[in-house]
């Protein structure tokens, strides 16, 4: 039972959401999905005096394409099913509905939004490395204006962001994947369970940019490790192992739980990260087209 | 705070005053006595409190009843008319043995409801795969998901239903609440 008293509003547009934001700021926490939100309240872990639900602002939950700039908006109260059944994420970005098919389960994607996932910044939450391997961009709001916030710079540390508390996630944007592909790979040891660790790897083809894995669970915030040398030496032997180093040195001092110790995320990183990495350059090789 | 809220629970427009700090799950239970809803944790894990909202499953625990206003909500209660006359789904479970001590009934039924609605011949993968986010600590599954293999012969006119009726059940439960 949710015991401290609250205030609660539904505005009906964005700019109603903003101007209530912008009144509460600190005494006030935006609802999407309600799935960390509310059992935190209801564990009396969060005790918001105001809480203002996005769920009934339509124009948040679209998902578009902005053709003429290559990108994808994602509206921020877009649930994980939205986005795993989404034909224009199947085209722009599926990398992201690969990730997003394996977050908890039917419930939790059929209620819990890609805007609620990104502001709560769980380490090990799936959307994380695929936004910082795709380069997407969150854009955020309030009465002040306009920010659009590279991924690898929001995410900032366990559950902290760039994000201001005057402030809302409006839309994901994520550049077109276009000729390059992805794959995602987690290690749990319960479905329905977060990730320990996870790797979303983009492998672009030569000449279209860099390679990358993005690596989720091992640290604060997701970490991205180039592998455009190892991808272009065809990802056998020494370039192989050159890149499990650099991911090595990349998690120096992974998080320690019940789940594992430092030794062991790191490695399971690695693994996470090599199997993401030659599944993306498989699909590339292979010629298939998400 | 107070405030008051419009919605459909079982095909019937309800108005209804919540407390703002009140869940989806209690209000239900609490204040439309559709029991049949269970809370097993409270904090979105066990899959005890799934009710469908706008035609997908959701855990009403993680709901706040305020949010619900201008909802489409089906609970367990919703899905039989009679006591003779339940779901294929629910005489599919009592058929089956789909339960034991069931508390994890409703939100199971309501799932593989989910489950049957996009993909009405799952295999026992897909199956286990759809009730992920409902424990149950009786059955161990396995009947839960002949029960679903069965409901979903029924379903798609390949089995006729077993005969299976529950006594204790209200027989008007969609309309058995007034307000
Ligand atoms: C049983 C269970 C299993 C789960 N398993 C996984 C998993 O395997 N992988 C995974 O990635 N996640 C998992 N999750 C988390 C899930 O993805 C949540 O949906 C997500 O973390 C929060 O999204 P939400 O929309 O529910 O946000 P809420 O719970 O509503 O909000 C979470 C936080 O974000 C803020 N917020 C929400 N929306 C916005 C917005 N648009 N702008 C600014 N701030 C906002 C809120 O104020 C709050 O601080 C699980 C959750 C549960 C309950
Ligand atoms: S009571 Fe809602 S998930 Fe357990
Ligand atoms: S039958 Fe007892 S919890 Fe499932």
């Amino acid at each position: 039972m949710i015991t401290a008293e609250l205030q609660f509003h539904r505005p009906g547009s964005v700019a109603e959401a903003l101007e209530l934001l912008a009144r509460h700021g600190d005494d006030a926490k935006i609802l999407g999905g309600g799935m960390s939100l509310v059992p935190t309240m209801t564990l009396g872990l969060a005790r918001p005096e105001i809480v203002i639900s996005l769920n009934h602002i339509t124009e948040l939950r679209v998902i578009a394409e902005d053709a003429a700039a290559g990108t994808l908006r994602i509206g921020g109260t877009a649930r994980h099913n939205d986005v795993i059944a989404s034909p224009l994420v199947a085209r722009h970005a599926p990398l992201l509905a690969d990730a997003a098919r394996h977050i908890g389960d039917m419930q939790v994607r059929n209620r819990g939004t890609i805007g609620g996932s990104v502001a709560h910044a769980d380490p090990a939450a799936d959307y994380l490395p695929a936004l910082v391997a795709l380069d997407a961009s969150v854009v955020v709001r309030s009465t002040r204006g306009e920010r659009v916030i590279p991924a690898a710079e929001f995410f900032i540390d366990v559950m902290a962001t760039a994000l201001a508390p005057d402030e809302l996630i409006a839309e994901i944007r994520v550049p077109s994947q276009g000729t390059a592909r992805g794959a995602y790979r987690r290690l749990t040891r319960v479905e329905g369970s977060f990730a320990i660790v996870n790797a979303a790897a983009l492998v672009r083809p030569a000449g279209s940019g860099a390679s990358v894995v993005a690596i989720g669970g091992v640290a604060g915030a997701p970490v991205a490790v180039d592998a455009s040398t190892a991808v272009s030496a065809g990802l056998t032997g020494s370039a192989l192992a050159a890149f499990e180093d650099a991911v090595r040195a990349a998690c120096p001092e992974p998080f320690e739980d019940l789940n594992g110790d430092a030794v062991y995320r790191r490695e399971m990183a690695v693994i996470h990260a090599r199997r993401a990495l030659l599944a993306a350059a498989g699909r590339a090789a292979a010629g298939v087209t998400v | 705070m107070q405030t008051t809220i419009k919605l459909t629970v079982n095909g019937r427009a309800r108005t209804v005053e919540v407390d703002s700090r009140m869940i989806l799950a209690d209000m239900l239970r609490d204040q439309l006595r559709l029991t049949g809803t269970h809370i097993g944790c409270g904090t979105g894990n066990c899959g005890a409190c799934t009710v469908m909202l706008d035609g997908r499953t959701v855990k009403s625990c993680c709901v706040l009843a305020a949010d619900a206003d201008g909802a489409d909500v089906l609970t367990v209660e919703g899905l039989y008319t009679s006591p003779d006359d339940l779901h294929p789904i629910q005489q599919a479970f009592i058929a089956n043995q789909g339960l034991q001590c069931g508390y994890c009934t409703p939100g199971m039924i309501l799932s593989a409801k989910q489950l049957l609605d996009a993909n009405p011949d799952p295999t026992e993968d897909e199956i286990r795969h759809g009730i992920s986010g409902n424990l149950c600590r009786c059955t161990g599954y396995h009947f839960i998901v002949e029960s679903i293999q069965d409901a979903a012969r029924v379903l798609r006119g390949e089995a006729s239903a077993p005969s299976a009726s529950i006594t204790g059940l209200p027989a008007s439960p969609a309309t058995d609440v007034a307000g």
